[in-house]
């Protein structure tokens, strides 16, 4: 073994050009791999926290049927265990309880459909970030007030102004309709259509009373002190919810997952195509690397040393040239998205100002995560072991004669 | 004792398509201690019969036979094997790996056999100093000038003590001095060990050293004269 | 004369050593096919996402009360007796428009309800322009029958009803009053976006315009045009037909962010080609830097029997050129060929993600290979090979003869 791996040392050091252009195309393409998986998580992981952190929430608890069917009838009582297991929990920072119903807002001339969310303000404070879009007026403190916040757009659709009563019709738990007064003491602007024209957030109590509810709730939102003990939490939670459903970001907002998705696959794509073109280089130097040598290697063989050997004298070389390349490749990688996560790239001008509009953040950030390099490396010295088959198996074949002969 | 011993061998290859026979029934033996040259001139199918004799190629017809067995029954593996311990080569030229320095290119096979360290060692530094060469031992062959490149050869064909030293024109490449001095050391390894040499060539200074002298015309043996 | 000689010597060079040829031509159809590809597909996704919306209920072109994208207020209609749908489809490339009646409503049923908005559509209309009409799962689309409602499944089970099940549908009319009326489902629907299934519902025009009180008002007109290319000159058309009372919006001011992602990964595709490129020059350069190398004695006896330096350079950069230029163009050609059924086809991606089939892409991508791309690719290509030839070519050069020939 130490003969093998002293030969392929040697010989890769003997064509000093040659093998620096091998490492200098793989660790191209390793450099190139992970910093745009690192734009691309890290962007993710940006837009992600954004979207979510505003309204959904990371996980949410509710009722088994509710995800299908998200009806009022739906909506549960947490137990106290199930309290008390959050409260507990290490990685829970903090959750809210949430009511969810459609219902018509109504000024008297102008009326729209509404999308209520009943909330305890506290408490959401400390999970989501909604209650920071604030963008006139005031929040309302106490859960059982009759003051509401609604959509900036919303305001203006009804030909309102802050400090005017509206009035809030919706369908309760019982199936009736039930309408009541209000006061608007804010608007909100958070960018999304949804909140922005239709979103009226109310105390969680009083809305509780109107729709019938007595202590039920349609979710429980829950806030984790890191993203990435996402799968953990929700494990953790699933015995103590019961029958209760644990859900997940994925599952709250499946356009933004879904959207995710696809631009990963094009991500996928890329490195596939890249890798393939890279295994051909390698096929290719290692096939004419090899082939160069028959005369050499008929010597070789003449004088007893057994096929199998020099196939690995020449996998020792491909394995050693990938290896260094890789190191210098993630390591170049690896400095170039530590200096985007430290440097965020920026857009501007309309392109940042469409973005913002949207609630989206004008800049992409890139990643450090460790199994972007990982996997990166392993699918690299997984291509470079199968680019050296072919010429592997031509010199497997290699008959002594024929080598020494070769011209 | 016989060593490699042939009986009716033929060989035919294609020149581009055309058959031309290079060996015609060739009946000879190799025995223990000899020191024999097959001489003739270029084309006359010296280099095809050593290739054969040495296990390197196939005969059309006819058998050859190695220390009394069959080579023509023996696997690839074997075949390998026989080439590791039982012969040694030298070749006219590219004999050793650019990469290892002298003694490394000796202990290759050494290496091969799976021989310890202290043994191997001390078996190529002996070889080395049989060739008068102990002072390149840790030079590689782009520092050494053809003749010491052939001695190296020398050295590491014989160091596993093989049973027949096959050689194609060792001294082609050299000048006429740094070939005479080749021969002589390796007429001393005949003489004193009793190495089995088998020599393919035309040089004229190979030929007046043949204790067994074959000549080869058109594929056939034309003579056979010994000292 | 010299360079027919040369061009014939770098032929016949090329053709003498195949193995060297075919292993330089190799590496270079795999990139070509590579970008090629790549961009094929990656094309395809995000053209498929805005097809699709426009399909769906986008449309090419839309038009409304001036005032309306800001204000989308009931009271904002556009009065029928105004024939500006006959006006429109006259206009040369305009294949089919539809008058729909908009509003944001309270849809209930026994156990829930929900926020949506009704389209009220001529049901003839509104299938030479929406897509929907193809995607009813269960029961039928619209046909002009008394107050039938057609709903995506989402909401059928956010309501719990079904086929057949009636729903009560509460909206305001242009005054402010809230009416309601009671429709029956008659078709549900699933598109690939669970978010539109969830907050769109159909209905016949004239059951909305009698319940809200707007004779025969409606809000928006959907156009759909021969080729999407067409839009925009379109728009200047239609807006001197229909004068200022109302605006005319293109597909690209309704979804701006779509497009303006489309527009993003094309400028993204410049970069990932030249990266692709990038890995296509390391891998040809070190290729030809051993084809070369392997031939240095040939060409050492090529100066010694008088070829200039000059002209050996041209020489091996000719060998290179033409090699490019070959593998381009089948590269190109194998590309194509595969292609071209694939376009037909489009490639199932659902194995892949699930996410593909609910973002609006379809599980099915139809790959549009771009022409800037394909002459980008005709002219870079065999300028990298000669590239990559360059460094190899310079070394041969610098050989003295002998040395050359020597050289093993």
């Amino acid at each position: 073994m130490n003969l093998i791996l002293k030969l392929a040392w040697r010989n890769i050091w003997r064509n000093k050009r040659r093998s620096a252009l091998t490492m200098a195309a793989i660790s191209f393409a390793v450099m190139a791999a992970v910093s745009m998986r690192g734009l691309q998580i890290g962007t993710y992981e940006l837009n992600i926290d954004n979207s979510v952190s505003i309204y959904s929430g990371y996980i949410q608890i509710q009722h088994p049927d509710y995800y299908a069917s998200p009806s009022l009838r739906h909506s549960f009582n947490p137990d106290k265990k199930l309290i008390s297991y959050i409260n507990t929990n290490p990685h829970i920072i903090a959750f809210s309880r949430r009511i969810n119903a459609d219902g018509l807002i109504s000024s008297g001339e102008n009326t729209f459909g509404a999308m209520l969310t009943g909330i305890q303000p506290d408490a959401e404070l400390k999970v989501t970030t909604m209650l920071d879009k604030v963008n006139d007026g005031e929040i309302f403190i106490r859960p059982d007030t009759y003051d509401i916040l609604v959509g900036y757009k919303l305001l203006q659709n009804l030909k309102v102004r802050i400090g005017d009563e509206i009035i809030i019709l919706a369908q309760g738990l019982d199936g009736s309709m039930g309408n009541d007064r209000f006061r608007i003491t804010g608007t909100i602007k958070t960018g999304a259509e949804e909140f922005d024209a239709y979103g009226v957030l109310v105390g969680i109590e009083t809305l509780q009373e109107m729709l019938y509810m007595h202590n039920r709730v349609t979710a429980l939102t829950i806030r984790l002190d890191d993203v990435n003990n996402l799968n953990i939490v929700s494990d953790e939670l699933k015995p103590a919810a019961g029958l209760n459903s644990v859900l997940t970001w994925g599952n709250l907002m499946p356009e933004l997952r879904d959207a995710i998705a696809l631009d990963n696959i094009s991500g996928i794509l890329f490195l596939l195509i890249l890798f393939l073109i890279v295994a051909f280089g390698i096929i290719n130097t290692i096939l004419m690397s090899v082939i160069e040598r028959f005369n050499e290697f008929g010597v070789n063989l003449a004088i007893g040393m057994p096929h199998y050997k020099l196939v690995l004298v020449v996998f020792a070389e491909t394995i050693l040239i990938t290896i260094t390349a890789l190191a210098i490749g993630n390591i170049l990688g690896f400095a170039i998205n530590y200096y985007i996560v430290l440097n965020p790239i920026q857009f501007s001008g309309d392109i940042a100002n469409l973005y913002l509009e949207y609630g989206f953040l004008p800049e992409m950030r890139s990643s450090l995560q460790i199994s972007m390099f990982i996997q990166t490396s392993v699918i690299t010295l997984i291509i470079s072991l199968l680019s050296a088959i072919y010429p592997c198996v031509k010199l497997y074949k290699l008959e002594p004669l024929k080598g020494i002969r070769y011209t | 004792m016989e060593i490699i011993r042939s009986e009716n061998l033929d060989k035919i290859y294609k020149d581009n398509g055309v058959p031309v026979q290079a060996l015609k029934n060739i009946n000879l033996t190799v025995k223990k201690g000899d020191h024999m040259v097959i001489a003739g001139p270029s084309g006359s199918g010296k280099t095809t019969l050593l290739n054969l004799l040495g296990a390197l190629d196939k005969p059309t017809s006819g058998k050859i036979f190695f220390e009394g067995e069959d080579i023509s029954k023996k696997t690839v593996k074997e075949l390998s094997g026989l080439r590791l311990n039982k012969l040694g080569f030298i070749f006219q030229a590219y004999n050793l790996i650019p990469v290892l320095s002298a003694i490394e290119n000796i202990e290759f096979s050494l290496m091969l056999q799976g021989k310890p360290e202290a043994l191997r060692r001390k078996l190529s530094l002996n070889a080395l100093r049989d060739l008068g060469i102990e002072e390149l031992a840790n030079k590689r062959p782009n520092e050494m000038s053809g003749g010491q490149q052939q001695r190296v050869a020398v050295a590491r064909a014989i160091v596993n003590d093989p049973s027949v030293v096959l050689a194609d024109e060792p001294t082609a490449n050299l000048d006429t001095a740094t070939g005479s001095n080749l021969l002589d050391l390796m007429d001393e390894m005949n003489r004193s060990k009793n190495i089995t040499f088998l020599f393919s060539s035309h040089d004229p200074q190979v030929i007046e050293r043949a204790r067994i002298l074959i000549r080869l015309r058109d594929g056939q043996i034309e003579s056979v004269q010994t000292k | 004369m010299t360079k027919n000689l040369l061009i014939n010597l770098a032929w016949r060079n090329i053709w003498r050593n195949k193995r060297r040829s075919a292993v330089v031509l190799s590496s270079i159809i795999v990139g070509v096919a590579a970008i090629i590809s790549m961009d094929g597909l990656t094309n395809g996704m995000t053209y498929q996402r805005l097809f699709n919306q426009i399909n769906l209920g986008t449309s090419h072109i839309q038009i409304h009360k001036t005032g309306y994208t800001d204000n989308r207020l009931v009271k904002n209609f556009i009065q029928g007796e105004l024939q500006l749908k006959a006006d429109i489809l006259r206009l040369p490339g305009v294949k089919a428009v539809s008058e729909r009646v908009v509003t944001f409503g309270l849809v209930s049923s026994a156990e829930s309800s929900a926020g949506i908005y009704v389209y009220g559509v001529d049901h003839k209309a509104e299938k030479r322009v929406s897509a929907v009409s193809g995607l009813i799962k269960e029961g039928n689309y619209l046909s002009g029958a008394e107050r039938e409602v057609v709903v995506g499944y989402e909401l059928a089970n956010k309501l719990n009803a079904g086929l057949g099940n009636k729903i009560i549908l509460m909206a305001n009319d242009p005054s402010g009053k809230i009416h309601s009326d009671v429709f029956r489902i008659s078709g549900l629907f699933e598109s690939f976006s669970s978010g539109f299934d969830k907050s769109y519902i159909f209905v016949n025009s004239n059951d909305l315009q009698n319940m809200l009180s707007l004779g025969n008002s409606y809000h928006e007109l959907a156009i759909i045009v021969a080729e999407p290319s067409l839009a925009e000159s379109l728009k200047g058309e239609i807006r001197s037909a229909v004068g200022s009372d109302f605006e005319v919006k293109t597909y690209r001011d309704i979804l701006p962010i779509l497009v303006m992602q489309i527009d993003l990964s094309r400028e993204s595709m410049w970069i990932v080609n030249m990266i692709i490129g990038i890995a296509l020059v390391f891998g040809i350069i070190n290729v030809m830097l051993m084809t070369v190398i392997e031939r240095i004695r040939e060409f050492g006896v090529l100066m010694a029997i008088g070829l200039s330096t000059g002209k050996l350079f041209s020489l091996i950069l000719l060998e290179a050129l033409i090699i490019g230029l070959s593998g381009t163009i089948i590269g190109l050609v194998i590309t194509g060929l595969i292609h071209i059924p694939f376009s037909y086809t489009g490639i199932d991606f659902s194995w892949f993600s699930e996410g593909l089939v609910s973002l609006g892409v379809g599980a099915v991508i139809y790959p549009v290979i771009s022409y800037q791309t394909v002459l980008l690719t005709i002219i870079m290509t065999p300028m990298i090979a000669v590239a990559g030839a360059i460094y190899p070519a310079i070394k041969a050069i610098r050989l003295q003869p002998v040395a050359a020939i020597r050289h093993y």
